[in-house]
């Protein structure tokens, strides 16, 4: 009696194993790259929100419910390239989106690629999609090269008369290739670049570059920094009166969030460059708005967006290729077109690079806020991105 | 001849201690790699306490020495297709020469100015690898960094690719450099070290050139250090910039005070309570750092000798209990 009741629990646990085993095959987990901690924790947490949200809202695939598993970068790369090692050799973790550093995304991708994975990432590299390319690396963020072009022209286009332009720019890759970017269009649209100042990836206080700035009597202040700098050198540009000077345009914002921190009176007047804008009207980005309300009681902002749309199109993917094998679902991806929340985008099999919209917003004065984020008016948007010919990418 | 006892023997006591935490670290943590990350710090840890705990040289530089490692062996691995050895030799020579530079002027002062210098160091390295980025890659890194196979005369050890073949090798590495360390501290001139950190005049007095010795000793605490920065470059594939941060040496500061200065099985603990801290706290609550500093201010103001001090002390505490039982319990024997 003993014996024969512990072969019938042996046989339930081998059975379940089993089942357990070739379930599990066919399970999908997204691992989401964010800095939940350290000192890009606040845009970490908004781009969590949004994968959650995104492996929440797809159900199953593949016949089983989709897993969601965040990875704590805590903003550094070392940190985040040997967690996703572990995740890799550890629950061989295969389907990765985030990454708010350059050098995370970068290194990550080189990682995921070595294991025939796939990364969608919104980091600002160009590259991600350029020189490092390769087969695992999707970006969704507009680089540098559409960044200039579709705000510098547009401003060019509609006011002729600003013709005398100032860049203050960080010394390092990324603001270096918005400076070329930006002198490549002065060149051809004939616009005088009275000067340029560089500043340090620590820089924090901006006076002297714009007091610099203001000597040199521009029609446009060009900011090519990025996230709490380009916040500071506007804040302290405002205290300057350059405002009543000149038009100040920040080339790289990061959107609602940094618009939040600034508020209307900075922001007003001042034109923006964005990846993102809640109030887009396109069927996809109102689906968004209308969701992330119930979920969070909140606008989506640019993380929360550029990583439930990355996370979904990586599941798209998947759905698509039928398996969760790697290189089928990078293949999967490759010239993919869907319905995005900037309308539609594509990605180009070239680079992984997705063609999307890239924004210019102009910001309103408090009175004409419509509501608590209606910060800015769009005053255009389009796509601008390096021919085929020109990509520096030569992944085979 | 005296006979070497457990406390002095470099291969019994914490040896055996450390040898222990190597070979179990593996089986009880969650991965290899976390593991191997830990024993890299203890590596830059132990490269510090030399400094911090046996000499008394509060230095911001030890970020220099483990980025300039990083950076020097993966350079020599990526343009000159160094072996593992040869980029390990490398990234030491290079911890060294950089060490020796930092050491050789900072040393000329003492006190806060000496800190100073060493912070003004660890600044203008972080510019200069910022600066160079065709050879740093910057602020996005130097990718591609290998990860070569142990072999030595062209035949091939073992393949390192794996995340425990390369943890047994850093735990080999770690092991030898822990026992190169206590040699160097049980020697004559590990005692002069921690003479001049106990009283710097009086050892000059009597006779010592104390500067060529805390230069020496800067020197082999930049050796180490480069040997972990290497280490670290080959287990991301990638040597980052925040590698030559100030944030660097204040990590690896840190690791070493709260370990336990004075104390090589200290940096091992102290490594492992940061590294795991980090690990652990940061998906539970994002501002973790909070906690990180509570214990940095518990540890200096309650365990002045560190983690490894509160250990000892309480094995201390408790042989002289279990000797006081005794004594109580052979009286009350002798009594009936």
């Amino acid at each position: 009696m003993q014996a024969s009741k512990w072969k019938k629990l042996l046989t339930v646990a081998v059975l379940s194993a089993a089942t357990t085993a070739v379930c599990s095959a066919e399970e999908v987990t997204v691992y989401g790259v964010k800095s939940l901690s350290g000192s890009f924790a606040s845009y970490g947490k908004y781009a969590d929100m949004g994968s959650k949200l995104a492996v929440e809202d797809y159900g199953n695939l593949l016949g089983s419910p989709v897993r969601y598993q965040a990875i704590d970068t805590e903003g550094n790369a070392g940190k985040a390239v040997r967690k996703v090692q572990e995740a890799i050799s550890q629950q061989g973790a295969r389907f990765f989106n985030g990454a708010t550093l350059s050098s995370t995304a970068l290194a990550i991708g080189k990682e995921v690629n070595k294991v025939g994975g796939v990364f969608m990432t919104p980091a600002g590299a160009d590259e991600l999609t350029g020189s490092d390319c390769n087969m695992a690396t999707f970006r969704w963020s507009v680089p540098t090269y559409g960044a200039i072009h579709e705000t510098v022209e547009p401003m060019i286009k509609a006011h002729p008369e600003w013709k005398r332009w100032y860049t203050i720019t960080p010394q390092y890759v990324f603001g270096e290739a918005l400076l070329s970017n930006a002198k490549a269009v002065f060149e051809a649209e004939g616009i005088e670049h009275v000067g340029n100042s560089y500043h340090s990836l620590q820089e924090q206080e901006f006076s002297g570059y714009l007091t610099n700035a203001m000597a040199a009597k521009p029609d446009v202040l060009l900011l090519l920094n990025f996230g709490s700098q380009s916040s500071n050198a506007l804040r302290q540009a405002v205290n300057f009166g350059l405002k009543n000077q000149m038009k100040i345009l920040v080339a790289w914002s990061s959107g609602l969030d940094q618009l939040q921190e600034l508020g209307a009176d900075v922001a007003e007047g001042v034109y923006f460059g964005a990846q993102y804008w809640h109030t887009v009207d396109t069927p996809m980005n109102k689906a968004l708005v209308k969701r992330v309300r119930e979920a969070y009681d909140m606008n989506p902002n640019y993380p929360m967006a550029a990583d439930y749309i990355g996370t979904t199109v990586i599941l798209d993917a998947i759905a698509k290729a039928g398996t969760t094998e790697g290189a089928a679902v990078a293949k999967a991806l490759e010239a993919t077109s869907y319905q995005g929340p900037t309308g539609d985008e594509v990605v180009r099999a070239a680079d992984h690079q997705v063609l999307k919209n890239y924004y210019l917003l102009k910001g309103k004065a408090a009175s004409e806020m419509q509501d608590d984020d209606d910060y800015v008016e769009i005053v255009s948007s389009g796509k601008s991105f390096p021919d085929e010919s020109s990509l520096e990418c030569t992944r085979s | 001849m005296t006979k070497p006892n457990a406390q002095t023997s470099i291969f019994s006591g914490v040896t055996l201690a450390a040898l222990a935490a190597v070979i179990l670290m593996p089986l009880v943590l969650p991965s290899a790699t976390l593991a191997t990350e830990i024993l890299i710090f203890a590596m830059a840890a132990l490269g510090c306490n030399l400094l911090l705990g046996y000499t008394g040289l509060l230095s911001f530089g030890q970020g220099i020495f483990f980025g300039g490692g990083a950076y020097i062996a993966s350079l020599s691995m990526i343009h000159l297709d160094f072996g593992l050895f040869g980029a390990l030799v490398a990234a030491m020579i290079a911890g060294s020469l950089l060490a020796t530079l930092v050491g050789a002027l900072a040393i000329r002062r003492t006190g806060i100015y000496f800190v100073m210098l060493t912070l003004a160091f660890s600044q203008m390295a972080y510019f200069l690898a910022y600066t160079l980025s065709d050879w740093t890659g910057g602020d996005n890194g130097l990718l591609d960094v290998p990860r070569p196979a142990l072999s030595l005369f062209g035949f091939e050890l073992a393949d390192l690719t794996s995340s425990y073949a390369f943890y047994a090798f850093v735990g080999v590495l770690f092991l030898a450099i822990f026992v190169f360390a206590r040699r160097v501290i049980h020697s004559p001139f590990g005692t002069t070290l921690v003479a001049i950190r106990e009283n710097e005049g009086r050892a000059s007095a009597v006779g010592f050139s104390t500067n060529h010795f805390k230069l020496l000793a800067f020197v082999i605490s930049g050796g180490i250090t480069g040997i972990a920065g290497a280490l670290y470059a080959m287990l991301l594939n990638f040597a980052p910039l925040s590698n030559i941060e100030l944030l660097m040496s204040e990590n690896i500061l840190i690791m070493t005070i709260i370990g336990g200065t004075g104390s090589l099985l200290g940096s091992l603990l102290g490594a492992g309570t940061i590294v795991l801290l980090g690990d652990l706290l940061s998906s539970i609550w994002p501002r973790w750092m909070i906690i990180l500093g509570v214990a940095l201010i518990a540890v200096v103001l309650f365990m002045p000798s560190g983690l490894w001090g509160g250990v000892e002390s309480q094995c201390k505490r408790w042989k002289e209990r279990r000797c006081t039982a005794g004594k109580t319990s052979g009286k009350a024997q002798e009594a009936k």
